[in-house]
Protein backbone atom coordinates (compact mmCIF):
# COMPACT_ATOMS: atom_id res chain seq x y z
CA UNK A 1 0.00 0.00 0.00
CA UNK A 2 1.61 3.22 -1.12
CA UNK A 3 -0.81 5.65 1.12
CA UNK A 4 -3.03 4.55 4.18
CA UNK A 5 -5.55 7.28 5.90
CA UNK A 6 -6.54 5.88 9.44
CA UNK A 7 -9.49 7.49 10.97
CA UNK A 8 -8.44 10.78 9.88
CA UNK A 9 -9.98 13.38 11.75
CA UNK A 10 -9.78 17.21 11.33
CA UNK A 11 -10.97 20.17 13.87
CA UNK A 12 -11.60 23.68 13.31
CA UNK A 13 -12.45 24.56 16.50
CA UNK A 14 -16.46 23.36 16.99
CA UNK A 15 -15.94 22.40 12.88
CA UNK A 16 -15.59 19.41 11.85
CA UNK A 17 -14.10 19.85 8.65
CA UNK A 18 -12.76 16.23 8.36
CA UNK A 19 -14.61 13.45 10.09
CA UNK A 20 -12.85 9.75 11.21
CA UNK A 21 -11.96 9.32 7.50
CA UNK A 22 -9.98 6.40 5.79
CA UNK A 23 -9.16 5.59 2.88
CA UNK A 24 -5.39 3.67 1.11
CA UNK A 25 -4.18 4.41 -2.18
CA UNK A 26 -2.38 1.95 -4.37
CA UNK A 27 0.67 3.06 -7.13
CA UNK A 28 -0.32 3.97 -9.84
CA UNK A 29 -4.35 4.15 -8.62
CA UNK A 30 -6.33 7.16 -9.75
CA UNK A 31 -8.97 8.42 -7.54
CA UNK A 32 -11.24 10.99 -7.46
CA UNK A 33 -13.26 13.10 -4.81
CA UNK A 34 -16.36 14.11 -4.82
CA UNK A 35 -18.42 16.19 -2.34
CA UNK A 36 -20.12 19.61 -1.48
CA UNK A 37 -18.96 22.91 -1.49
CA UNK A 38 -17.58 23.01 2.28
CA UNK A 39 -17.64 19.26 2.60
CA UNK A 40 -14.11 18.76 3.69
CA UNK A 41 -12.04 17.84 0.56
CA UNK A 42 -9.69 20.60 0.37
CA UNK A 43 -9.10 20.00 4.42
CA UNK A 44 -8.31 16.15 3.63
CA UNK A 45 -5.70 17.41 0.82
CA UNK A 46 -3.76 19.80 2.96
CA UNK A 47 -4.04 16.89 5.78
CA UNK A 48 -2.24 14.80 3.59
CA UNK A 49 0.11 17.42 2.54
CA UNK A 50 1.45 18.47 5.76
CA UNK A 51 -0.11 21.61 5.75
CA UNK A 52 -2.83 21.22 8.40
CA UNK A 53 -2.06 18.54 11.62
CA UNK A 54 -4.78 16.44 12.41
CA UNK A 55 -6.89 16.38 15.36
CA UNK A 56 -6.55 12.50 15.17
CA UNK A 57 -6.13 9.73 13.03
CA UNK A 58 -2.90 8.45 10.69
CA UNK A 59 -1.25 8.62 7.66
CA UNK A 60 1.18 5.92 6.27
CA UNK A 61 3.02 6.57 3.79
CA UNK A 62 5.23 3.90 2.20
CA UNK A 63 5.23 2.22 5.65
CA UNK A 64 6.38 5.49 7.72
CA UNK A 65 3.87 7.55 9.56
CA UNK A 66 3.45 11.04 8.27
CA UNK A 67 2.23 12.67 11.13
CA UNK A 68 4.00 15.75 12.67
CA UNK A 69 6.15 16.04 9.06
CA UNK A 70 6.67 19.56 7.62
CA UNK A 71 5.36 19.99 4.11
CA UNK A 72 8.39 20.14 2.87
CA UNK A 73 9.51 16.52 4.08
CA UNK A 74 6.13 15.41 2.47
CA UNK A 75 6.84 17.05 -0.88
CA UNK A 76 10.57 15.65 -1.03
CA UNK A 77 9.10 12.41 0.16
CA UNK A 78 6.59 12.47 -3.49
CA UNK A 79 3.31 13.98 -2.30
CA UNK A 80 3.05 16.91 -4.01
CA UNK A 81 -0.59 19.08 -4.25
CA UNK A 82 -1.66 21.96 -6.57
CA UNK A 83 -3.97 24.57 -4.81
CA UNK A 84 -7.29 24.85 -5.50
CA UNK A 85 -7.04 29.12 -5.63
CA UNK A 86 -3.83 29.11 -7.46
CA UNK A 87 -0.74 30.33 -5.91
CA UNK A 88 2.66 31.57 -7.32
CA UNK A 89 5.44 33.36 -7.39
CA UNK A 90 3.93 37.02 -9.25
CA UNK A 91 6.75 38.52 -9.46
CA UNK A 92 9.26 35.92 -11.40
CA UNK A 93 8.42 34.67 -15.02
CA UNK A 94 6.70 31.34 -15.81
CA UNK A 95 9.78 29.66 -16.36
CA UNK A 96 11.42 31.08 -13.19
CA UNK A 97 8.37 29.67 -10.86
CA UNK A 98 8.54 26.33 -12.93
CA UNK A 99 12.76 26.79 -12.15
CA UNK A 100 11.66 26.75 -8.38
CA UNK A 101 10.06 23.76 -8.49
CA UNK A 102 12.79 21.95 -9.89
CA UNK A 103 14.78 22.28 -6.40
CA UNK A 104 13.47 18.81 -5.82
CA UNK A 105 14.68 17.51 -8.25
CA UNK A 106 17.87 18.94 -8.36
CA UNK A 107 18.13 17.91 -4.54
CA UNK A 108 17.43 14.49 -5.33
CA UNK A 109 19.97 14.12 -7.90
CA UNK A 110 22.85 16.24 -7.00
CA UNK A 111 22.61 15.58 -2.76
CA UNK A 112 24.93 17.30 -1.41
CA UNK A 113 27.13 18.20 -4.52
CA UNK A 114 24.52 20.86 -5.55
CA UNK A 115 26.57 23.04 -2.63
CA UNK A 116 29.54 22.53 -5.01
CA UNK A 117 27.43 24.36 -8.38
CA UNK A 118 28.04 27.66 -6.22
CA UNK A 119 31.64 27.74 -6.79
CA UNK A 120 32.90 30.05 -9.17
CA UNK A 121 34.75 27.72 -11.16
CA UNK A 122 31.56 25.67 -11.81
CA UNK A 123 29.10 26.63 -14.35
CA UNK A 124 25.88 25.91 -14.27
CA UNK A 125 24.94 21.92 -14.98
CA UNK A 126 21.33 23.24 -14.98
CA UNK A 127 21.32 21.82 -18.72
CA UNK A 128 19.62 18.98 -17.93
CA UNK A 129 17.14 21.05 -15.54
CA UNK A 130 16.23 23.83 -18.36
CA UNK A 131 15.51 20.50 -20.98
CA UNK A 132 13.23 19.63 -18.71
CA UNK A 133 11.90 23.08 -17.40
CA UNK A 134 10.79 23.50 -21.35
CA UNK A 135 9.38 20.00 -21.86
CA UNK A 136 6.74 20.36 -18.47
CA UNK A 137 6.06 24.08 -20.39
CA UNK A 138 5.35 22.50 -23.40
CA UNK A 139 3.19 20.05 -22.24
CA UNK A 140 0.76 22.15 -19.80
CA UNK A 141 0.86 25.07 -23.38
CA UNK A 142 2.88 27.67 -21.03
CA UNK A 143 5.62 27.94 -23.63
CA UNK A 144 3.97 31.00 -25.50
CA UNK A 145 4.01 32.64 -22.13
CA UNK A 146 7.42 31.55 -20.65
CA UNK A 147 9.26 34.92 -20.13
CA UNK A 148 5.82 36.70 -18.85
CA UNK A 149 5.43 37.36 -15.15
CA UNK A 150 3.33 34.98 -13.18
CA UNK A 151 1.04 37.97 -12.39
CA UNK A 152 0.16 38.42 -15.91
CA UNK A 153 -1.80 35.10 -16.32
CA UNK A 154 -5.11 34.51 -16.89
CA UNK A 155 -7.20 32.42 -14.17
CA UNK A 156 -6.75 29.16 -16.76
CA UNK A 157 -2.69 30.32 -16.56
CA UNK A 158 -2.50 30.07 -13.82
CA UNK A 159 -4.61 27.02 -12.71
CA UNK A 160 -1.51 25.17 -15.47
CA UNK A 161 1.44 26.93 -14.09
CA UNK A 162 0.18 25.07 -10.88
CA UNK A 163 0.31 21.91 -12.35
CA UNK A 164 3.18 22.10 -13.75
CA UNK A 165 4.94 23.22 -10.97
CA UNK A 166 3.77 20.26 -9.21
CA UNK A 167 4.80 17.74 -12.39
CA UNK A 168 8.24 19.51 -11.99
CA UNK A 169 8.17 18.04 -8.45
CA UNK A 170 7.98 14.52 -10.12
CA UNK A 171 5.86 13.65 -7.56
CA UNK A 172 4.73 9.64 -6.56
CA UNK A 173 1.11 11.09 -5.83
CA UNK A 174 -0.34 14.07 -7.16
CA UNK A 175 -3.11 15.76 -5.32
CA UNK A 176 -5.14 17.72 -7.78
CA UNK A 177 -7.69 20.54 -5.93
CA UNK A 178 -9.78 21.28 -8.87
CA UNK A 179 -7.73 21.75 -11.40
CA UNK A 180 -10.44 22.15 -13.76
CA UNK A 181 -12.52 24.97 -12.27
CA UNK A 182 -12.44 28.60 -13.70
CA UNK A 183 -10.78 26.95 -16.78
CA UNK A 184 -12.00 27.67 -20.82
CA UNK A 185 -12.79 25.18 -22.92
CA UNK A 186 -9.69 24.77 -24.59
CA UNK A 187 -7.86 24.90 -21.12
CA UNK A 188 -10.12 22.06 -19.93
CA UNK A 189 -9.17 20.27 -23.10
CA UNK A 190 -5.58 20.81 -22.94
CA UNK A 191 -6.02 20.19 -19.03
CA UNK A 192 -7.69 16.35 -19.69
CA UNK A 193 -4.36 15.86 -22.04
CA UNK A 194 -2.23 15.89 -19.13
CA UNK A 195 -4.08 14.05 -16.68
CA UNK A 196 -4.34 11.17 -19.05
CA UNK A 197 -0.52 11.74 -20.03
CA UNK A 198 0.03 11.32 -16.04
CA UNK A 199 -2.19 8.19 -15.95
CA UNK A 200 0.00 7.00 -19.04
CA UNK A 201 2.79 7.13 -17.05
CA UNK A 202 1.45 5.56 -14.04
CA UNK A 203 1.45 8.24 -11.66
CA UNK A 204 -0.70 8.31 -8.77
CA UNK A 205 -3.62 10.74 -8.59
CA UNK A 206 -5.50 12.22 -6.27
CA UNK A 207 -8.19 14.50 -8.07
CA UNK A 208 -10.87 16.62 -6.60
CA UNK A 209 -13.48 18.47 -9.17
CA UNK A 210 -17.43 18.70 -9.72
CA UNK A 211 -16.84 17.58 -13.36
CA UNK A 212 -18.54 14.17 -12.58
CA UNK A 213 -18.48 12.88 -16.34
CA UNK A 214 -15.11 13.88 -16.94
CA UNK A 215 -13.53 12.49 -13.72
CA UNK A 216 -16.09 9.32 -13.71
CA UNK A 217 -14.30 8.39 -16.86
CA UNK A 218 -10.44 9.40 -15.93
CA UNK A 219 -10.62 7.73 -12.28
CA UNK A 220 -10.86 4.50 -11.38
CA UNK A 221 -11.88 4.51 -7.92
CA UNK A 222 -14.14 7.25 -6.36
CA UNK A 223 -15.14 8.75 -3.05
CA UNK A 224 -17.51 10.51 -1.34
CA UNK A 225 -17.08 13.17 1.26
CA UNK A 226 -20.24 14.47 2.89
CA UNK A 227 -19.77 16.89 6.05
CA UNK A 228 -16.09 15.54 6.24
CA UNK A 229 -17.39 11.86 6.07
CA UNK A 230 -16.43 9.71 3.73
CA UNK A 231 -20.47 7.89 2.69
CA UNK A 232 -19.45 5.94 -0.60
CA UNK A 233 -16.53 4.58 -1.98
CA UNK A 234 -16.06 2.26 -4.84
CA UNK A 235 -15.79 2.26 -8.86
CA UNK A 236 -17.46 6.08 -9.60
CA UNK A 237 -19.82 4.59 -12.34
CA UNK A 238 -21.58 2.79 -9.14
CA UNK A 239 -21.02 5.22 -6.61
CA UNK A 240 -22.45 7.74 -8.34
CA UNK A 241 -25.46 6.25 -8.36
CA UNK A 242 -25.79 5.38 -5.03
CA UNK A 243 -29.11 6.95 -2.92
CA UNK A 244 -27.32 8.79 -0.44
CA UNK A 245 -24.30 10.54 -2.75
CA UNK A 246 -27.61 11.36 -4.96
CA UNK A 247 -28.91 13.36 -2.27
CA UNK A 248 -26.03 14.70 -0.74
CA UNK A 249 -24.15 15.87 -3.73
CA UNK A 250 -25.76 15.35 -7.18
CA UNK A 251 -29.29 16.57 -6.60
CA UNK A 252 -32.47 14.86 -6.81
CA UNK A 253 -32.36 16.14 -10.58
CA UNK A 254 -29.48 13.93 -11.35
CA UNK A 255 -30.60 10.55 -10.63
CA UNK B 1 30.66 38.53 -16.83
CA UNK B 2 30.16 41.90 -18.78
CA UNK B 3 29.16 44.22 -15.67
CA UNK B 4 33.06 43.48 -13.81
CA UNK B 5 34.32 46.37 -16.91
CA UNK B 6 31.99 48.49 -14.52
CA UNK B 7 34.05 48.21 -11.84
CA UNK B 8 37.32 49.58 -14.12
CA UNK B 9 37.13 52.83 -13.88
CA UNK B 10 37.01 52.15 -10.50
CA UNK B 11 40.31 50.98 -10.78
CA UNK B 12 41.89 53.94 -12.50
CA UNK B 13 40.20 56.77 -9.87
CA UNK B 14 43.08 57.45 -7.73
CA UNK B 15 45.00 57.86 -10.80
CA UNK B 16 43.26 60.74 -12.11
CA UNK B 17 41.61 62.22 -8.87
CA UNK B 18 44.49 62.98 -6.15
CA UNK B 19 41.65 64.69 -4.13
CA UNK B 20 41.70 62.72 -0.41
CA UNK B 21 38.04 64.04 0.21
CA UNK B 22 36.94 62.06 -2.53
CA UNK B 23 39.11 58.97 -2.38
CA UNK B 24 37.80 58.94 1.55
CA UNK B 25 34.23 59.39 0.77
CA UNK B 26 34.75 56.38 -1.82
CA UNK B 27 36.05 54.36 0.86
CA UNK B 28 33.93 54.43 3.03
CA UNK B 29 31.12 53.99 -0.08
CA UNK B 30 32.99 50.54 -0.56
CA UNK B 31 33.32 49.47 3.17
CA UNK B 32 29.91 50.38 3.89
CA UNK B 33 28.81 49.18 0.44
CA UNK B 34 29.83 45.39 1.77
CA UNK B 35 27.27 46.08 4.73
CA UNK B 36 24.56 47.32 2.65
CA UNK B 37 25.46 44.53 -0.45
CA UNK B 38 25.25 41.55 2.73
CA UNK B 39 21.97 43.12 4.15
CA UNK B 40 20.70 43.25 1.07
CA UNK B 41 20.61 39.04 0.45
CA UNK B 42 18.34 39.04 3.84
CA UNK B 43 16.08 42.21 3.22
CA UNK B 44 16.03 42.35 -1.16
CA UNK B 45 16.27 39.11 -1.51
CA UNK B 46 14.96 37.13 1.08
CA UNK B 47 12.29 39.12 2.22
CA UNK B 48 13.63 39.26 5.92
CA UNK B 49 13.35 42.90 7.52
CA UNK B 50 17.07 41.70 9.62
CA UNK B 51 18.04 44.48 12.05
CA UNK B 52 20.77 42.66 13.67
CA UNK B 53 22.92 43.32 10.59
CA UNK B 54 24.78 46.71 12.68
CA UNK B 55 25.29 44.13 15.64
CA UNK B 56 26.61 41.68 13.37
CA UNK B 57 29.51 44.76 11.89
CA UNK B 58 29.92 45.95 15.63
CA UNK B 59 30.28 42.22 16.84
CA UNK B 60 32.98 41.39 14.58
CA UNK B 61 34.87 44.64 14.85
CA UNK B 62 35.35 44.24 18.30
CA UNK B 63 36.02 40.51 18.10
CA UNK B 64 38.89 41.04 15.50
CA UNK B 65 40.31 44.00 18.04
CA UNK B 66 39.94 41.95 20.63
CA UNK B 67 41.92 38.70 18.90
CA UNK B 68 44.46 40.38 17.59
CA UNK B 69 44.99 42.63 20.91
CA UNK B 70 44.85 39.45 23.59
CA UNK B 71 46.14 36.38 21.38
CA UNK B 72 48.31 38.34 19.16
CA UNK B 73 47.25 37.04 15.92
CA UNK B 74 47.38 39.30 12.89
CA UNK B 75 44.79 41.15 11.25
CA UNK B 76 43.55 38.71 8.38
CA UNK B 77 43.39 36.09 11.53
CA UNK B 78 41.22 38.30 13.28
CA UNK B 79 39.02 38.79 10.32
CA UNK B 80 38.40 35.28 10.24
CA UNK B 81 37.84 35.20 14.25
CA UNK B 82 35.09 38.31 13.76
CA UNK B 83 33.30 36.61 11.04
CA UNK B 84 33.47 32.65 12.71
CA UNK B 85 32.47 34.27 16.10
CA UNK B 86 29.42 36.39 14.06
CA UNK B 87 28.10 33.28 11.66
CA UNK B 88 28.04 31.25 15.21
CA UNK B 89 25.76 33.93 16.98
CA UNK B 90 23.75 34.29 13.66
CA UNK B 91 23.18 30.81 13.42
CA UNK B 92 21.78 30.64 17.00
CA UNK B 93 19.64 33.96 16.90
CA UNK B 94 18.34 32.54 13.61
CA UNK B 95 17.69 28.97 14.72
CA UNK B 96 15.22 30.89 17.58
CA UNK B 97 13.83 33.45 15.30
CA UNK B 98 12.90 30.80 12.05
CA UNK B 99 12.52 28.00 14.29
CA UNK B 100 9.18 30.09 15.88
CA UNK B 101 8.64 31.05 12.73
CA UNK B 102 8.75 35.08 13.35
CA UNK B 103 7.88 36.66 10.12
CA UNK B 104 8.01 40.49 9.30
CA UNK B 105 7.75 43.22 12.10
CA UNK B 106 8.21 39.94 15.01
CA UNK B 107 11.48 39.09 13.02
CA UNK B 108 12.28 42.67 12.54
CA UNK B 109 11.79 43.58 16.57
CA UNK B 110 13.27 40.44 18.06
CA UNK B 111 16.94 40.88 16.08
CA UNK B 112 16.68 44.14 17.19
CA UNK B 113 16.26 43.42 20.59
CA UNK B 114 19.25 40.85 20.10
CA UNK B 115 21.49 43.41 18.38
CA UNK B 116 20.34 45.51 21.69
CA UNK B 117 21.19 43.08 24.00
CA UNK B 118 25.00 42.22 22.64
CA UNK B 119 25.42 46.42 22.51
CA UNK B 120 24.84 46.35 26.27
CA UNK B 121 26.95 43.59 26.96
CA UNK B 122 29.85 45.76 24.97
CA UNK B 123 28.70 49.24 27.01
CA UNK B 124 28.93 47.38 30.58
CA UNK B 125 31.78 45.07 29.98
CA UNK B 126 34.13 47.87 31.02
CA UNK B 127 37.53 45.42 31.62
CA UNK B 128 37.22 44.13 27.96
CA UNK B 129 35.79 46.71 25.63
CA UNK B 130 36.46 49.43 27.57
CA UNK B 131 32.75 50.24 27.97
CA UNK B 132 31.24 53.81 26.30
CA UNK B 133 34.24 55.67 25.27
CA UNK B 134 35.16 52.73 23.00
CA UNK B 135 38.53 51.49 21.91
CA UNK B 136 41.16 53.56 19.69
CA UNK B 137 43.33 50.97 17.61
CA UNK B 138 47.09 50.78 18.01
CA UNK B 139 47.33 48.08 15.74
CA UNK B 140 47.50 48.03 11.75
CA UNK B 141 46.59 45.39 9.35
CA UNK B 142 49.16 44.27 7.39
CA UNK B 143 49.45 42.70 3.67
CA UNK B 144 51.88 40.73 2.09
CA UNK B 145 52.18 42.57 -1.16
CA UNK B 146 54.67 40.51 -4.44
CA UNK B 147 57.99 42.00 -4.58
CA UNK B 148 57.82 44.44 -1.18
CA UNK B 149 56.99 41.66 1.59
CA UNK B 150 54.47 42.51 4.79
CA UNK B 151 53.55 46.09 4.46
CA UNK B 152 51.22 47.94 6.82
CA UNK B 153 48.10 49.08 5.19
CA UNK B 154 48.30 52.60 5.69
CA UNK B 155 47.50 55.42 3.99
CA UNK B 156 44.41 56.67 1.08
CA UNK B 157 45.79 54.59 -1.61
CA UNK B 158 46.49 51.45 0.12
CA UNK B 159 42.74 51.82 1.68
CA UNK B 160 41.89 52.62 -1.76
CA UNK B 161 42.47 49.40 -3.25
CA UNK B 162 41.96 46.81 -0.57
CA UNK B 163 38.32 48.45 -0.04
CA UNK B 164 37.78 48.26 -3.44
CA UNK B 165 38.95 44.52 -4.00
CA UNK B 166 36.80 43.76 -0.81
CA UNK B 167 33.59 45.07 -2.23
CA UNK B 168 34.27 43.29 -5.45
CA UNK B 169 34.95 40.16 -3.69
CA UNK B 170 31.84 40.93 -1.77
CA UNK B 171 29.81 41.72 -4.99
CA UNK B 172 31.09 38.12 -6.85
CA UNK B 173 29.88 36.27 -3.47
CA UNK B 174 26.91 37.64 -3.02
CA UNK B 175 25.52 37.25 -7.07
CA UNK B 176 26.94 33.98 -7.24
CA UNK B 177 24.64 33.29 -4.57
CA UNK B 178 21.90 35.10 -5.53
CA UNK B 179 21.93 34.05 -9.17
CA UNK B 180 22.11 29.98 -8.31
CA UNK B 181 19.27 27.47 -7.58
CA UNK B 182 19.77 28.67 -3.82
CA UNK B 183 19.14 32.16 -4.40
CA UNK B 184 15.60 30.85 -6.18
CA UNK B 185 15.67 29.47 -2.95
CA UNK B 186 15.31 32.87 -1.46
CA UNK B 187 13.18 34.39 -3.78
CA UNK B 188 10.62 31.70 -3.19
CA UNK B 189 10.45 32.33 0.34
CA UNK B 190 10.46 36.47 -0.37
CA UNK B 191 7.69 36.16 -2.70
CA UNK B 192 5.69 33.30 -0.89
CA UNK B 193 6.62 31.12 1.88
CA UNK B 194 3.89 28.31 2.29
CA UNK B 195 3.90 27.91 -1.48
CA UNK B 196 7.96 27.10 -1.15
CA UNK B 197 7.12 24.56 1.58
CA UNK B 198 5.01 22.42 -0.44
CA UNK B 199 7.46 22.73 -3.44
CA UNK B 200 10.03 20.77 -0.92
CA UNK B 201 12.11 23.87 0.19
CA UNK B 202 13.40 23.73 3.52
CA UNK B 203 11.98 27.37 4.36
CA UNK B 204 13.60 27.33 7.93
CA UNK B 205 17.30 25.68 6.32
CA UNK B 206 17.00 28.45 3.82
CA UNK B 207 16.39 31.33 5.48
CA UNK B 208 18.71 30.32 7.88
CA UNK B 209 21.49 30.10 5.40
CA UNK B 210 20.25 33.94 4.10
CA UNK B 211 20.52 35.19 7.46
CA UNK B 212 24.24 34.17 8.57
CA UNK B 213 25.39 34.41 4.62
CA UNK B 214 24.40 38.15 5.17
CA UNK B 215 25.51 38.89 8.61
CA UNK B 216 29.15 37.07 7.56
CA UNK B 217 29.69 39.90 5.06
CA UNK B 218 28.49 42.53 7.73
CA UNK B 219 31.67 40.98 9.65
CA UNK B 220 33.92 41.09 6.85
CA UNK B 221 32.94 44.57 6.54
CA UNK B 222 32.97 45.32 10.12
CA UNK B 223 36.73 44.31 10.50
CA UNK B 224 38.04 46.81 7.53
CA UNK B 225 35.71 49.90 8.85
CA UNK B 226 37.09 48.94 12.23
CA UNK B 227 40.21 48.94 11.27
CA UNK B 228 39.93 51.92 8.34
CA UNK B 229 38.86 54.29 11.20
CA UNK B 230 41.13 52.92 14.08
CA UNK B 231 38.23 52.72 16.37
CA UNK B 232 35.19 51.31 17.56
CA UNK B 233 32.46 52.14 20.57
CA UNK B 234 29.11 50.75 20.59
CA UNK B 235 27.82 53.22 18.58
CA UNK B 236 28.29 50.59 15.94
CA UNK B 237 25.48 48.21 17.13
CA UNK B 238 23.26 51.53 17.03
CA UNK B 239 19.63 52.04 15.63
CA UNK B 240 21.29 54.60 13.45
CA UNK B 241 23.39 52.39 11.66
CA UNK B 242 20.69 49.90 11.40
CA UNK B 243 18.52 52.39 9.75
CA UNK B 244 21.29 53.81 7.51
CA UNK B 245 21.79 50.15 5.95
CA UNK B 246 18.32 50.11 5.66
CA UNK B 247 18.42 53.37 3.45
CA UNK B 248 21.36 52.79 1.37
CA UNK B 249 19.75 49.41 0.33
CA UNK B 250 16.67 50.85 -0.55
CA UNK B 251 17.90 54.29 -2.05
CA UNK B 252 20.70 52.05 -4.25
CA UNK B 253 17.80 49.45 -5.62
CA UNK B 254 16.73 46.32 -3.61
CA UNK B 255 16.37 43.96 -6.58
CA UNK B 256 20.20 44.30 -7.90
CA UNK B 257 22.87 42.82 -6.29
CA UNK B 258 25.53 45.64 -6.22
CA UNK B 259 22.64 48.75 -5.94
CA UNK B 260 22.79 49.16 -2.52
CA UNK B 261 26.63 50.53 -3.21
CA UNK B 262 25.03 53.04 -5.07
CA UNK B 263 23.14 54.08 -1.82
CA UNK B 264 26.14 53.81 0.10
CA UNK B 265 27.72 56.04 -1.94
CA UNK B 266 24.41 58.94 -1.89
CA UNK B 267 24.80 58.42 2.17
CA UNK B 268 28.22 58.89 2.89
CA UNK B 269 28.40 61.78 0.58
CA UNK B 270 25.47 63.59 1.84
CA UNK B 271 27.21 65.22 4.51
CA UNK B 272 30.16 66.33 2.76
CA UNK B 273 27.96 68.10 0.51
CA UNK B 274 25.27 69.44 3.19
CA UNK B 275 26.99 70.36 6.75
CA UNK B 276 25.12 68.65 9.32
CA UNK B 277 24.81 67.87 12.73
CA UNK B 278 24.06 63.72 14.14
CA UNK B 279 20.72 64.31 14.93
CA UNK B 280 19.73 65.93 11.91
CA UNK B 281 21.84 63.02 9.78
CA UNK B 282 19.30 60.54 11.57
CA UNK B 283 16.23 62.93 10.25
CA UNK B 284 17.68 62.62 6.48
CA UNK B 285 17.90 59.11 6.69
CA UNK B 286 14.38 59.06 7.75
CA UNK B 287 13.11 61.60 4.84
CA UNK B 288 15.53 59.56 2.46
CA UNK B 289 13.86 56.06 3.14
CA UNK B 290 10.21 57.79 2.91
CA UNK B 291 10.49 59.52 -0.03
CA UNK B 292 12.46 56.38 -1.44
CA UNK B 293 9.39 54.18 -0.78
CA UNK B 294 6.74 56.18 -1.75
CA UNK B 295 8.57 57.94 -5.34
CA UNK B 296 11.19 54.92 -6.28
CA UNK B 297 10.81 52.09 -4.40
CA UNK B 298 13.37 49.99 -7.25
CA UNK B 299 15.88 52.44 -6.00
CA UNK B 300 18.37 54.64 -7.71
CA UNK B 301 19.46 51.79 -9.99
CA UNK B 302 16.18 50.48 -10.62
CA UNK B 303 14.91 54.07 -11.94
CA UNK B 304 18.14 54.01 -13.97
CA UNK B 305 17.01 50.04 -15.57
CA UNK B 306 13.54 50.36 -15.79
CA UNK B 307 12.45 54.19 -15.07
CA UNK B 308 10.56 56.03 -12.56
CA UNK B 309 7.31 54.00 -12.05
CA UNK B 310 5.94 52.08 -9.28
CA UNK B 311 5.86 47.75 -9.77
CA UNK B 312 2.45 47.00 -10.51
CA UNK B 313 0.82 45.16 -7.91
CA UNK B 314 -0.75 42.09 -8.38
CA UNK B 315 -4.36 41.66 -7.05
CA UNK B 316 -4.54 39.82 -3.86
CA UNK B 317 -6.84 39.15 -1.98
CA UNK B 318 -10.28 38.46 -1.47
CA UNK B 319 -10.32 36.86 -4.76
CA UNK B 320 -6.71 34.82 -4.09
CA UNK B 321 -6.59 34.40 -0.39
CA UNK B 322 -2.61 33.32 0.73
CA UNK B 323 -3.14 30.91 3.40
CA UNK B 324 -6.63 29.29 2.44
CA UNK B 325 -5.41 26.69 0.12
N1 LIG C 1 -8.23 27.03 8.20
C1 LIG C 1 -9.52 26.85 8.52
N2 LIG C 1 -10.03 27.33 9.67
C2 LIG C 1 -11.31 27.16 9.99
N3 LIG C 1 -12.19 26.49 9.23
C3 LIG C 1 -11.76 25.99 8.07
C4 LIG C 1 -10.42 26.12 7.65
N4 LIG C 1 -10.27 25.51 6.45
C5 LIG C 1 -11.48 25.00 6.14
N5 LIG C 1 -12.38 25.29 7.11
C6 LIG C 1 -13.78 24.87 7.11
O1 LIG C 1 -13.81 23.48 6.93
C7 LIG C 1 -14.91 23.10 6.10
C8 LIG C 1 -14.39 22.31 4.94
O2 LIG C 1 -13.71 23.20 4.06
P1 LIG C 1 -12.95 22.71 2.77
O3 LIG C 1 -12.28 23.90 2.19
O4 LIG C 1 -12.11 21.56 3.09
O5 LIG C 1 -14.15 22.26 1.84
P2 LIG C 1 -14.14 21.81 0.33
O6 LIG C 1 -14.80 20.50 0.28
O7 LIG C 1 -12.80 21.93 -0.24
O8 LIG C 1 -15.12 22.89 -0.33
P3 LIG C 1 -15.09 23.56 -1.80
O9 LIG C 1 -15.75 22.59 -2.73
O10 LIG C 1 -15.89 24.79 -1.63
O11 LIG C 1 -13.67 23.81 -2.13
C9 LIG C 1 -15.61 24.38 5.70
O12 LIG C 1 -16.72 24.56 6.53
C10 LIG C 1 -14.58 25.45 5.95
O13 LIG C 1 -15.19 26.66 6.33
MG1 LIG D 1 -11.94 22.98 -1.71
Amino acid sequence: MLLEIRNLTKRFGGLTAVSDLSFTLAEGDILGIFGPNGSGKTTLLNLISGVYQPTSGRLVWAGEDLIGRRPHEIAAGGIVKTFQNPQLFGELTVFENVAVAGHLRLKRRAGWRRVATLLPARHGSDDDLHERIERVLALCRLGSVRDQPAKSLSYGGEKMLGVAMALMCEPRVLLLDEPGSGLGQDEIRNLDEVLRDLRTHGTTLVVIDHRVGFLGRLADRAIVIHHGAKIAEGPPGDVLRERSVVDAYLGPGHA
Amino acid sequence: MKLLLLWVPLVLVPLVIHNNVVLTILIFTYLLGILAVSFNLIFGFTGQLSLFHAAAFGLSAYATYLAMAHWGVPFWLGMVVGVVFVSLVSLVIGTICFRFNLRELYFAIVTLAFSELFRLVILNWNSFTNGSLGINFTLTPTLWIPGRGVVPVQGTMMWYYLSLVAVVLAVGFYSRIVHSWMGRCFASIRLNDDLADTLGINVFRYKLIAFVAANAGAAVAGSLYSFYISYIDPHYFSIDQSLAIIAMALLGGSRYVAAPIVGALVLTALPHVINVNAEARLLIYGLILILTILVMPRGIVGVLVTGLRRPSRAPQTPERPRHAA
